[in-house]
């Protein structure tokens, strides 16, 4: 028994869904391969016919600046995202989740794009994304019109987490549509970003809470904010409430505090049985949130 | 000249071959016209299973045949006592194998061309189950009334019960200024070999059914194997080929028997891997453990009395629970003398997961209680806990628990010492790291442990040396059926064998792990085989030398070593001389508690360890170094989790979690202490258990230390530490 029958390198996104759109069967993209591979051999995924190589997609593999705007293509490897300097002038909070997502064999193969696309309310990528407040740009086959396999692709873009339905629920349709990359707005002055996450062990588990913060400051004033934690709920959570008051407010003990009470009003924790209680979540994310806040503060200077 | 090669850390035989790649271990192994095989579990906890259909998976792709219990001649098997069926189901002549008792038994197995159509015929497999409620704790399972798992085996759940009943409890307590009562805790834990149950079995070019899989003891496997075959011994061949780790957990049978039985009923190799999941659902796991004591002790700090109840959690099977619970019986007053003490210790079957021999057997769940127990009473009197420690070591001559004294030197006071002096016990930093959540603190624990086998055994080694030359030795070979597990004893073996010789250990070939070729040479476990080997391998060495100064060529000899007899425990009192050696062990740990995550880092240890003589020093620190991080993750990080239906939630390493190199003690000191046992080979006792026993209890201390809270229960996840600050 095959995983699969047909394996597919697409050199361009179009030839990509088109792959997809007439594929013999069940067809699925496949980057780095280190959720779906081992998804498929021990049978958590049903074999598929067709399974299409996104690494050789120039466009996918991309990671530079496009006008003020940093390009990271989805299916650049986390460990490349976690090197690159841009990376790390623009979106540091990027820099700091792409180094701590599994081990470095799998940070050498795993992509940024399929960290997204697993679409998990925790993953450390998602969440450094879901704070800098990335754009996805996703692509599908244009449908009703037979089409060659280099033409005939509408790409669109689509607020980051608007990518998201539910706990490993993506609104990407994976049997008819990609995500080709990531915009990320490049850092103005006094604008910067921080991610950290409380985990055991270190270094290969899922994390028992992360968060990213992304601010801009107006000498002691929060001048804007993103704050994402998770898991804080079903889906990748921005902690809106919090974002509201603290805009335009000094940063001190008793805004924090106050922000604080917002998020743990908004989030929804829940406990899951193999990691972490939801009271164990709502005692340690003030701590995060403020070591994190505080990295990004002063940051941002 | 001679070269003395004991005490050298020369380097392991088996490092190229592993380093490379070239070692093989039982999953790389293939043979031609190969079958491959696939286990149905029953994955319930208790279940009657009424019937079982095997036609569409007999009649599927690539099937050779499917196997239940029916085809099983005699289907029973177990270490200690036959009370596991090979497979559970209907059919079989012996009752009570149509119960399931555990989410890992087995109920069928295919036999196929390949993995995937094997795995693919499973599924067809259709069993009907009449599912029962499921036993799982041990105090409810141990109450009269229970329903019984084994309704062959007597009219309760109670598998084992040891006392202990020393001096006079009653007068003891009246003479005790301080009492402490507790009751703890301790968890289940994961072997987590690296290479998971595997094997290939075959006939050989003499007709027999060859097995080759990891194991421990090559001759009892052979003999388990046999039995459920209905063959005798001999016509089963036990082969080790390389083993990714036991930790005592590849002592209890796996995929032998099952593997075995395809290839006596097809005449065809046959071959199964399991997955990590099977692995941990599949096989024992080191016990949980209840233990409630009641100790005393005077304000000149002398223990006076000590009243203790053990609850081991069995599992569905007897496996080595009654020598486990032993053990702890042996092990629960520490390496200190108590004038009256009463103990009652039990094994109770539950609808778990077996409790399984895994390194400690039983010491490190007793240790904990005992341990901490001793940190309470010295605080209680005011007394450094390890001035405490001292004031009752057991000195040479005191009666232990059994009422009788430990036979070879005690050394356990040299030992916590070792531990303290190398440490710097009393001078420590400070506590709390200004402007952070951090808190620093300091534990001590010790222990003490049996090496070889127990209770009125005749342990027993067996070895043999052929020696090759002609004026001087060219080569020699040495034969030895002992495990190489990865704790390196062959090396430690050809050196014995050569340093007897006076020639380099490059000379010396080792043979070794096949049933058909060696005598009996005994499980490796009991951290037992430097000590029986070596006695063994010294005198079949000795031996051929003297053949070989008589100008025999080649020079041959055997050598049967018996080590001097032990007792079994009376069953009123305990009394006994249960066994021939101890070795002890102390350690110093130092945790840095995040007091706002719970997060637990530990930052040095100190581990002591009495080995007698170091044959090879490097691999001494490598097992003290290897225990201290399999304890921690015992301690720390591991958690097996079921549900409150028996079933394993954490059955995968992303949910089961091991210590990576970021997690485990950023330092280790090992300290290796000499003081010889007469009857060991060049002085040496036994190690691979000793630097687990004190960790546990040692990072209790610590955190204990640093918090001022005592934590009954580990792991000491995050969320368990916070919760005991009551922070949440």
């Amino acid at each position: 028994m095959n995983l699969w029958q047909e394996y597919k390198r697409p050199t361009s996104v179009a030839e990509a869904v088109q792959d997809l759109a007439s594929a013999a069967g069940p067809a699925l993209p496949i980057a780095g391969g280190t959720d779906l591979m081992l998804d498929l051999r021990q049978g958590n995924h049903p074999p598929v016919h067709t399974l299409i190589d996104l690494t050789f997609i120039p466009e996918m593999s991309a990671l530079e600046l496009r006008g003020d705007e940093l390009y990271v293509g989805a299916a650049v490897p986390v460990n490349q995202v976690a090197l690159d300097p841009m990376v790390g002038t623009h979106a540091q909070a990027l820099t700091e989740a792409a180094n701590l997502i599994a081990g470095p064999q799998v940070r050498n193969t795993a992509t940024l794009g399929g960290n997204v696309a697993h679409a998990l309310p925790a993953a450390d990528g998602t969440i450094a994304l879901t704070a800098l407040d990335a754009v996805a740009e996703v692509a599908s086959a244009l449908s009703g019109v037979e089409q060659s396999r280099s033409a005939g692709v509408e790409t669109r873009r689509m607020p980051f987490t608007s990518l998201f339905l539910g706990p490993g629920k993506s609104a990407i349709d994976k049997t008819r549509e990609i995500i080709v990359g990531f915009y990320l707005p490049t850092a103005g002055p006094h604008q910067a970003s921080c991610f950290k996450r409380i985990m055991r062990p270190q270094g290969v588990a899922l994390p028992i809470l992360n968060c990213a913060v992304w601010l801009e400051r107006d000498g002691d004033l929060v001048k804007d904010i993103h704050i994402a934690v998770g898991p804080g709920g079903s889906t990748p959570f921005r902690a809106t409430e919090a974002e509201s008051f603290l805009r335009g407010q000094p940063f001190h003990d008793e805004t924090f505090a106050r922000a604080l009470d917002c998020l743990l009003d908004q989030a929804k924790f829940r406990t899951s049985a193999r990691r972490a209680s939801a009271d164990y979540r709502r005692h340690i994310v003030g701590g995060l949130l403020r070591d994190v806040f505080d990295t990004a503060w002063k940051r941002a200077e | 000249m001679t070269i003395q090669s004991v005490g050298q850390s020369v380097p392991r035989v088996d490092a190229l071959g592993k380093v490379k790649g070239e070692a093989l271990y039982s999953g790389d192994l293939s043979m031609p016209g190969m079958l491959y095989m696939k286990i149905l579990f029953a994955e319930r906890a208790f279940a009657r299973v009424k019937s079982i259909d095997t036609s569409k998976a007999e009649a599927a792709p690539g099937v050779a045949a499917v196997y239940t219990a029916k085809d099983i001649p005699v289907n029973e098997y177990g270490l200690q006592i036959p009370d596991q069926p090979v497979l559970c189901g209907p059919g079989a002549a012996k009752p009570y194998t149509d119960l399931v008792r555990f989410v890992g038994d087995q109920v069928a197995v295919v036999v196929a061309e390949t993995e995937a159509q094997a795995a693919a015929a499973v599924k067809l497999i259709e069993v009907e189950y009449e599912d029962l409620p499921p036993l799982l704790d041990p105090i409810e399972a141990m109450k009269p009334g229970a329903p019984l798992l084994h309704p062959d085996r007597g009219s309760d759940n109670i598998c084992v019960h040891y006392r202990i009943r020393k001096g006079d409890i009653d007068e003891g307590f009246k003479k005790a200024d301080v009492i402490v009562e507790s009751e703890y805790r301790t968890p289940v834990q994961e072997h987590a070999y690296l290479q998971p149950e595997a094997g290939l079995t075959y006939i050989d070019e003499e007709g027999r059914i060859a097995v080759v899989c990891a194991g421990q003891w090559t001759h009892a496997d052979r003999d388990s194997i046999a039995h459920a075959l209905g063959l005798p011994n001999e016509q089963v061949r036990v082969i080790y080929p390389a083993i990714g780790g036991a930790f005592g957990g590849r002592e209890d049978l796996s995929v032998q028997i099952v593997l075995a039985l395809a290839t006596m009923k097809l005449r065809k190799p046959v071959k199964i891997v399991w997955s990590r999941r099977e692995s941990i659902i599949g096989h024992g796991k080191r016990h949980a453990v209840i233990l409630k004591a009641r100790w005393g002790a005077s304000k000149d700090g002398k223990l006076v009395a000590t009243e203790s109840e053990v609850i081991g959690d069995g599992g569905a099977y007897m496996y080595t629970s009654n020598k486990v619970l032993g053990n702890s019986t042996i092990t629960h007053t520490g390496p200190y003398f108590v004038p009256n003490i009463k103990a009652d210790i039990y094994g109770v079957y539950t609808n778990n997961v077996p409790g399984a021999a895994f390194r400690g057997f039983g010491a490190p769940q007793a240790l904990y209680m005992a341990e901490l127990q001793m940190d309470k009473l010295a605080e209680k009197l005011g007394m450094d806990p390890v001035e405490f420690r001292l004031k009752n070591a057991l000195q040479q001559g005191d009666t232990m628990s059994v009422g009788t004294p430990a036979p070879n030197p005690v050394s356990i006071t040299e030992v916590i010492q070792a531990a303290r002096d190398k440490a710097d016990w009393a001078n420590r930093g400070s506590k709390v790291v200004a402007g952070t959540p951090l808190v620093h603190g300091r534990g001590f624990a010790a222990g003490f442990k049996n090496v070889g086998f127990s209770f009125g055994y005749q342990e027993n080694c067996w070895a043999k040396v052929e020696i090759y030359g002609n004026g001087q030795i060219e080569r020699a070979v040495l034969h030895h059926a002992g495990a190489e597990v990865g704790q390196g004893t062959h090396t430690v073996m050809v050196q014995m064998a050569a340093h007897v010789l006076g020639i380099s250990p490059d000379l010396v070939e080792i043979r070794t792990s096949d049933s058909a070729k060696q005598g009996n040479s005994g499980s490796v476990s009991a951290s037992r085989m430097t000590f029986m080997a070596g006695n063994a391998i010294k005198g079949a060495a000795e031996a051929a030398l003297e053949k070989w100064n008589a100008e025999e060529r080649p020079a041959i000899a055997e050598f049967k070593y018996l080590a001097p007899p032990t007792t079994h425990m009376d069953h009123d009192t305990g009394y006994s001389m249960p066994n021939f050696q101890y070795a002890y062990s102390a350690q110093v740990v130092d945790v840095e508690v995040d007091t706002e995550t719970g997060h637990v880092r530990v930052t040095r240890v100190v581990a002591a360890d009495d080995v007698g003589k170091a044959i090879n020093p490097d691999l001494v620190v490598g097992q003290i170094e290897g225990a201290v991080v399999q304890a921690h993750g015992y301690a720390i990080t591991e958690e097996y989790k079921t549900d409150k239906n028996g079933k394993v939630i954490s059955d995968q390493f992303s949910t089961y979690l091991l210590p990576t190199i970021l997690d485990i003690p950023e330092q280790v000191d090992s300290v290796i202490v000499e003081i010889p046992d007469p009857n060991g080979p060049w002085g040496a006792r036994g190690l691979g258990e000793l630097p687990y026993l004190p960790y546990a209890a040692a990072v209790a201390a610590a955190v204990h230390d640093a918090t001022g809270v005592w934590i009954h229960e580990f792991p000491f996840t995050p969320e368990r530490v916070l919760r005991a600050l009551g922070k949440i």
